[in-house]
C-alpha cells in the first residue's frame, strides 16, 4: 500500500514537475555536497520536462495497480522498496543536468530496475534473465560512460549547458565517436536491434508492474538520451546520422513486430511489441533528422511530432497492455496464449482494458498509435525528393516498412486478443480465472483513459508538443508542428484529419445499426435455442480452437527466412501396420535468430579468453600480493 | 461496348424445362423457389451421392429451379438425406436436423433412405430415414436419376 503510493505520489510529482517545466521557465538545481569535486547539477528543461511527465503519468498507473498486485502476489518487503527508488531514479534520468549527474541516475535506474527484474529470483529463468540484462545494460552503460566522457573533455566542461556552448567547435571525429557510443548505449536501452535481447528476456520474467515501467517508461530514456544528447547537444548533425537512425528504426521495427507475431507468450509478445514500437520512434527521429538536414524543416516538425507523440502513446497503451497482462498472470498464473483463452467471460474488466491497448498498438483509428502513426506516415510520404536520391530512396522504403509493420502489429495483436481472451478456456487454470481486485482496475483504467485521449483528443496535447518541438531547432523546431485541433491540419500539405469525428461518426452509426437491426426484428418469433453445430460430432473441444502457434504459422512459413523456425514432426505408427498412426508429435522452437548468430559466437570467444586470463588466478595469496605490488610500481612509474 | 450489344441480340439459350411437376410438399415459409440443402450421407453406397451431384451439375443443372446445396445445416432450409441409417451416423443425422432452422424439408433420396433397400436389416444399421427422422418428399431408385431427382426438388421449390 505505502509502496504503490509513493510511487503513484512520485509520478503526480512527475507529471506537475514535467509539466510546470515544459510550460515554464527551465529549472535549475546545483546540490554541491552530493558528489564530490563536481556536484550534482539539475536542469529540466523542455526535453526532460516532457519526459519526466511522461515517466510520471506512466508510474501513476502502475503505483495504483502495484497496491492490489502486491498483496495478490504476496511480494516480499525489498521489490515494493525498490519500486518507489526505481520510479525515482527514472525521474531524475532526464532531470540530470550535467555529465556526472546523468550518468549517476541512469546506473540508479539500471541498478533499480535489476533488482527488481530480480525479484522472483527462485526461478532458473529468472535469474538467466537476469544476468543477460546486467551484461547488457552494463555495457551500455560503459558505451555511454565513454561516450559522455568524451564529450565533456572536448566540450570544455560537465554541465550540459557548458557542453552546449561549445558544442559547435567539437572536431567531426569527436561529434562521430560521441554518436555512435551514445547511439550504442541509447539504443540497447531502448531495445533497438541488435541490442534488444534483453527485452524479451528481462520483460517476461519480471513482475508485471515492473514490466509495464521498463517497458513503458524506462525504454523512453535510450530515446531521450538520443534526443537529449545526439539531436539537442550535438545537432545539426551530418546526412548519415539521419540514415543510420532511420536504418536502425526500420530494421527494430519490422524484426520487432515479426517476432511479436509469432510469439506465444504474452509479455514476450509485449516486449517485442516494445522494440517495435522503439523503432518507429527512431525511424521517426532519424526522418526528422534526415529531412531536417537537408532543409525541409515544415516535414521534419511534422516528424518529430510523430515521435513525441508515438512516445506518449506507445507509454500508454503499454503500461495499459502490460498491467493487463500482469492481472491475467495473477489469476491464472500463465503467460502462454496457447493455454490461456474464455478470459472474456471471466475477467470481463482485464478483457477490455487489454482490448484497448491491443488496438492502440495495432495502430488502427480510435487506437491511442493511430494519430502518431499516421502523422509519420504523412511526414514520410510528403517528404520533398525532387532532385535528391538519398530521400527519394529512403522515404519510400521507410513508407514500406512502417506500414509492414503496422500490418504485423495488427496480426500479432488480434492473436493476442483473440487466442488469449476469447473463445473457451484452453487449461483448468484459465477456467478458473477471476477478476482482478478494484486498484488493479483503477490502475488500469488510468491507463485506458490515457489511450483514450490520444486516440480521440489529440488537440489537449497540442500545447505541450509545440513547446518540446521549439526546444529542438536541430530536427524540425524551427516549424511550427501539425496543427492537433479537432481536425489535425498539415501546414503546407492538404491533408486533415480528426479522430474525434471518426469516434464520433463510429458511434452515430453502432446506435443506428442497433435501432434499424431492433426495429427489423420487431416481428421475428422468439429466437429458439440450440446446441452449437459441431459438423454432426455431438460437441465441440477446446482443442479445436485456433491457438497462438497455429494462428501465427502462415506468418511463420512466409518469413521462414528470417526466422528460422525449428519444427520437428514426428510420427509413430502402430506395430501392426505403416499404414495406422498411433501418434503425431510436432515441436516448434523459435529462437531468437538475431540472438543466435550474434550474441552465440561473441560469448563463446568471452569464455574462452576468460578461460585463458583465469590460468594467471590460481588462488594464490602470494601471487595476488605480487600482482599488486606490480600495479603500484606501474601506475607509481607513469605518474612520477 | 459491343459485348453489351451481342448480350442482346443472342438473348438468352436455355433449354426448355419440362412442365413443372405438382407441388408433393409446401415449401418452407418464405423460400418459395430458393431452396438451400444440406445433404447428409447416412450410410449410402455413394450412388445415389454421384446421381446427386449429376443434378446439381452443369447438366442438369438443379441450380436453375432454385435448388442449392450448402456447406452447413445452418444455412440450409432442408436435409437432403441418402443411405440406410447406421449406427455410427444416427446420433449426426439427429443433429445435423436438428441444426437446420425451423420450418424445414426433408428429402430422402434412394430405395435405402426410403425402406433400407439391399441393407435393410443388416447388423450395423439403425432403419431407413423415415424411421428416424421425419421425411417430407420421397425419391424412389436405385440410384434414381438426376432427372428423378430434379423433378422432386421441383415439386419443392415450386418451379
Amino acid at each position: 500500500m505505502l509502496s504503490g503510493g509513493l510511487t503513484a505520489a512520485l509520478g503526480m510529482a512527475g507529471v506537475a514537475l514535467g509539466l510546470s517545466a515544459i510550460f515554464g521557465e527551465t529549472r535549475h538545481l546545483k546540490i554541491s555536497w552530493l558528489l564530490p569535486l563536481v556536484g550534482v547539477i539539475f536542469d529540466l528543461g523542455q526535453v526532460g520536462g516532457f519526459f519526466v511527465a511522461a515517466t510520471g503519468a506512466v508510474s501513476i498507473a502502475v503505483g495504483i495497480y502495484a497496491v492490489g498486485y502486491a498483496q495478490r502476489e504476496h511480494w516480499a518487503r525489498f521489490p515494493l522498496v525498490m519500486l518507489p527508488l526505481f520510479v525515482a531514479a527514472m525521474l531524475l534520468v532526464p532531470a540530470a543536468g550535467s555529465v556526472t549527474t546523468f550518468l549517476l541516475a541512469w546506473e540508479l535506474m539500471a541498478g533499480a530496475s535489476l533488482v527488481l527484474v530480480l525479484s522472483e529470483h527462485q526461478r532458473e529463468a529468472v535469474r538467466s534473465a537476469g544476468v543477460f540484462y546486467a551484461v547488457m545494460t552494463q555495457l551500455g552503460f560503459a558505451a555511454i560512460l565513454v561516450a559522455l566522457v568524451v564529450l565533456s573533455a572536448a566540450g570544455g566542461g560537465d554541465a550540459f549547458a557548458t557542453i552546449a556552448a561549445h558544442a559547435g567547435g567539437l572536431s567531426p571525429g569527436t561529434r562521430t565517436a560521441v554518436f555512435l557510443l551514445t547511439l550504442m548505449g541509447f539504443g540497447s536501452k531502448a531495445g533497438l536491434l541488435p541490442l534488444h535481447a534483453w527485452l524479451p528476456r528481462a520483460h517476461p520474467e519480471a513482475p508485471s508492474p515492473v514490466s509495464a515501467l521498463m517497458s513503458a517508461a524506462m525504454v523512453n530514456m535510450g530515446i531521450y538520451g538520443i534526443i537529449r544528447i545526439d539531436l539537442q547537444l550535438l545537432g545539426p548533425g551530418p546526412h548519415w546520422w539521419g540514415l543510420t537512425l532511420m536504418i536502425f528504426g526500420a530494421v527494430s521495427a519490422v524484426f520487432g513486430v515479426l517476432q511479436a507475431s509469432v510469439a506465444t507468450d504474452l509479455k514476450r509478445l509485449l516486449a517485442y511489441s516494445t522494440t517495435e514500437n522503439m523503432g518507429l520512434i527512431t525511424l521517426a527521429l532519424g526522418a526528422a533528422t534526415l529531412l531536417s538536414s537537408y532543409g525541409a524543416h515544415q516535414v521534419a516538425a511534422m516528424a518529430m511530432t510523430a515521435a513525441l507523440l508515438l512516445i506518449l502513446s506507445h507509454a500508454a497503451f503499454k503500461t495499459l497492455a502490460f498491467l493487463a497482462a500482469g492481472s491475467v498472470l495473477a489469476a491464472t498464473g500463465l503467460r502462454d496464449l496457447d493455454k490461456l483463452g474464455g478470459l472474456a467471460r471471466r475477467m470481463p474488466g482485464t478483457t477490455v482494458m487489454f482490448g484497448i491497448a491491443a488496438l492502440g498498438a495495432s495502430g488502427l483509428p480510435l487506437g491511442a498509435g493511430f494519430v502518431g502513426e499516421w502523422l509519420l506516415l504523412q511526414s514520410l510520404i510528403h517528404s520533398p525528393h525532387e532532385n535528391n536520391t538519398l530521400l527519394a530512396l529512403t522515404m519510400p522504403l521507410s513508407v514500406g516498412a512502417v506500414a509492414l509493420t503496422t500490418g504485423l502489429g495488427i496480426a500479432a495483436m488480434v492473436k493476442a486478443f483473440g487466442v488469449g481472451f476469447l473463445a473457451r478456456p484452453r487449461s483448468a487454470a484459465a477456467a478458473a480465472a477471476r477478476e482482478a481486485p478494484a486498484s488493479m482496475m483503477a490502475g488500469m483504467g488510468i491507463a485506458a483513459a490515457a489511450c483514450a485521449v490520444f486516440a480521440v483528443a489529440p488537440v489537449l496535447l497540442g500545447p505541450v508538443l509545440s513547446h518540446v518541438l521549439t526546444a529542438l531547432p536541430s530536427v524540425g523546431g524551427r516549424e511550427a508542428g501539425p496543427a492537433l485541433g479537432t481536425y489535425l491540419r498539415l501546414p503546407g500539405i492538404a491533408g486533415s484529419m480528426s479522430p474525434g469525428l471518426i469516434a464520433a461518426a463510429l458511434v452515430v452509426a453502432v446506435i443506428l445499426a442497433l435501432g434499424l437491426a431492433r426495429w427489423g426484428a420487431r416481428h421475428r418469433p422468439v429466437a429458439a435455442t440450440v446446441p452449437l453445430w459441431a459438423c454432426g460430432a455431438d460437441s465441440l473441444s477446446s482443442k479445436m480452437q485456433y491457438t497462438a502457434t497455429s494462428f501465427a504459422e502462415p506468418l511463420q512459413r512466409v518469413f521462414d527466412n528470417v526466422l528460422k523456425p525449428e519444427t520437428d514432426v514426428e510420427v509413430t505408427h502402430f506395430a501392426e501396420s505403416q499404414y495406422l498412426v498411433e501418434r503425431v508429435t510436432y515441436r516448434t522452437l523459435l529462437a531468437d535468430p538475431v540472438e543466435q548468430r550474434l550474441y552465440t559466437p561473441v560469448v563463446r570467444a568471452v569464455t574462452i579468453w576468460a578461460q585463458w586470463v583465469r590460468r594467471a588466478h590460481p588462488g594464490s595469496v602470494h601471487l595476488y600480493l605480487t600482482y599488486g605490488a606490480l600495479g603500484l610500481l606501474i601506475v607509481l612509474v607513469i605518474a612520477r | 461496348m459491343s459485348w453489351i450489344g451481342k448480350i442482346r441480340r443472342v438473348g438468352r439459350i436455355v433449354e426448355a424445362a419440362d412442365e413443372a411437376p405438382e407441388a408433393t410438399a409446401a415449401p418452407p415459409t418464405g423460400v418459395t423457389g430458393s431452396l438451400q440443402l444440406r445433404h447428409v450421407d447416412c450410410g449410402s453406397c455413394n450412388g445415389c451421392e454421384l446421381e446427386i451431384s449429376g443434378a446439381f451439375s452443369s447438366v442438369y443443372d438443379a441450380e436453375r429451379f432454385g435448388a442449392r446445396v450448402v456447406a452447413s445445416p445452418r444455412h440450409a432450409d432442408g436435409l437432403i438425406a441418402t443411405g440406410v441409417v447406421t449406427r455410427n451416423m444416427h446420433q449426426p443425422l439427429l443433429n445435423t436436423l436438428k441444426a437446420v432452422p425451423e420450418p424445414r424439408v426433408v428429402i430422402a433420396v434412394g430405395d435405402c433412405a426410403i425402406n433400407g433397400g439391399a441393407f435393410a436389416q443388416g447388423y450395423g444399421v439403425v432403419g431407413s430415414v423415415a424411421d428416424v427422422i421425419p421425411v417430407d418428399v420421397q425419391v424412389p431408385g436405385c440410384p434414381p436419376t438426376p432427372q428423378q431427382i430434379i423433378a422432386a426438388l421441383r415439386t419443392v421449390t415450386g418451379r
